[in-house]
């Protein structure tokens, strides 16, 4: 489903990944940990080109990145959910939801809403569709975010440590509807610090440092039993 | 010295028709500057060099000469060139609407930059363009923004619209020297004028401030 190969990506002198491998299969669940700095989120903004990589090649779903138009196919493929949210201050949660369907799908109004209100049901906000984002709770805008981004149908789901910018009763109720999403089936790369979520919903943990995969394998083998020094050293400092 | 009320009496109604047409060609012009400067605006965020340097050019010959030069050139040096005669109205506004949309550009600039940069990536990561993002989700909440200053460049050209006097276009300050010049009024005629635009500058930052009151309250952030 993604394909990265050898990716770089420097700003300016500093080099922040230093030549990324790694596949995603479909309906995979990869988790990527790591300590602050080591590019976990510039590679999964690489993946839907909110950065460009310096050097190397990414396939998503058989579309290479490359041009405009391409970039715009991919990303419409490819949901992402941001620490910040990044809602649409000044639209409802149904506008929120429905604009990106109707402008590139060319969905017609009533059908866009019906979408967004199946959507907003199954991440538990039915009710909020009138409000409007100040209005919710960080959990509940957060789950917004995730329903907007599902309204695009994605065949892949990037989140950006989508649970450290909330107080921590809120933190389950995200979680809750990522997970529901995994066993779905859904195709999902996780950047978190949520150890419990990359245990139980996680087919694959990755570990990240200095801009490299220093590790990968199944949560069991990264948290029981990790080969490498620095994986170790970091698991120690935050489990 | 006595203060002549009758001449103030008898000119008020030729002053108020010139008040009008000041009126109308700062409306005109800043709602051309705001067409011009929205574009502007965005062209100096583009990524494309080209109209980036344009933008860039505009704003910063606009911005670095006086209005009064600028109103000299379209209106004496640019028909020289051409051939053809302008006429003063045209002139008048053509200048006023270039110069206000190179401030009207600065300010939508400055509003568009004071977006979250997470607006702009929220939109393109859902697979929407630079342009529709522009369109529906950036420039909705910059143009809230942008109301208090946008009334600031409105009363700016409100008054800075008197020196199209000098090519002779008869808005308010043109009118006041044309009764001076029957009636040698001049200390009545100006303090009329000065209050009339006085009155004019002070209802319009009434009715901005009432507005931002307005779309603060709308204002979902
Ligand atoms: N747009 C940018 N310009 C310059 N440097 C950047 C930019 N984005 C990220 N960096 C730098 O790249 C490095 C990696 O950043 P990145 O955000 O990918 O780390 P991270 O692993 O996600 O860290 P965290 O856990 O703190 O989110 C950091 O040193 C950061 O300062
Ligand atoms: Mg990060």
């Amino acid at each position: 489903m993604i394909s990265i190969k050898n990716v770089h990506k420097r700003f300016g002198k500093l080099h922040v990944l230093k030549g990324i491998d790694a596949q995603v299969s479909e309906q995979e669940v990869v988790v990527i940990i790591g300590p602050s700095g080591s590019g976990k989120s510039t590679l999964l903004r690489c993946i839907n080109y909110l950065e460009e990589p310096t050097e190397g090649e990414i396939v998503v779903d058989g579309i290479p990145l490359t041009g405009e138009a391409n970039i715009n196919k991919v990303r419409a493929e490819v949901g992402m959910v941001f620490q910040r949210f990044n809602l649409f201050p000044h639209m409802s949660v149904l506008d929120n939801i429905t604009l990106a369907p109707r402008i590139i799908r060319k969905m017609p109004k009533a059908e866009a809403e019906t979408v967004a209100l199946d959507l907003l049901t199954k991440v538990g906000l039915a009710d909020k569709a009138r409000a409007y984002p100040e209005q919710l709770s960080g959990g509940q805008q957060q789950r917004v975010a995730i329903a907007r981004a599902l309204a695009m149908r994605p065949k892949v789901m990037l989140f950006d440590e989508p649970t450290s910018a909330l107080d921590p009763e809120m933190i389950k109720e995200v979680l809750d509807v990522m997970k529901a999403l995994a066993e779905e089936g859904m195709t999902m790369v996780v950047v978190t610090h949520e150890m419990g979520f990359a245990r139980e919903v996680g087919d694959r943990v990755i570990f990240m440092d200095e801009g490299r995969i220093v590790e990968e394998g199944t949560p069991e083998a990264i948290f029981a039993n990790a080969q490498e020094e620095r994986t170790r050293t970091f698991l120690s400092k935050i489990l | 010295m006595d203060f002549d009320i009758q001449l103030v009496i008898n000119s008020f109604p030729l002053l108020l028709a010139g008040a009008v047409i000041t009126v109308q060609i700062t409306a005109i012009s800043v709602g051309c500057g705001l067409f011009i400067g929205m574009f502007a605006g965005v062209a100096r965020l583009s990524k494309v060099w080209p109209v980036k340097t344009l933008a860039a050019v505009y704003v910063d010959f606009i911005r670095g000469t006086p209005l009064l030069v600028q109103i000299f050139i379209i209106y004496f040096a640019i028909p020289l060139a051409t051939g053809h005669r302008m006429d003063p109205f045209v002139a008048a506004v053509t200048a006023c609407s270039i110069n206000s949309g190179a401030y009207v550009a600065e300010i939508f600039r400055a509003g568009i930059q004071s977006i979250d940069k997470g607006q702009m990536e929220a939109g393109r990561s859902l697979g929407m363009s630079w342009a529709q993002t522009m369109r529906h989700i950036i420039m909705p909440q910059a143009f809230k923004r942008i109301i208090p200053p946008l009334g600031n460049e409105f009363i700016a050209m409100l008054k800075d619209s008197s020196l199209v006097s000098v090519i002779g276009f008869e808005e308010l300050t043109r009118r006041g020297q044309l009764i001076i010049a029957r009636t040698y009024g001049s200390f009545e005629i100006w303090l009329t004028v000065a209050f009339i635009y006085l009155l004019m500058t002070l209802t319009i930052s009434r009715l901005v401030d009432y507005l931002e009151r307005r779309y603060k309250i709308d204002d979902k952030h």
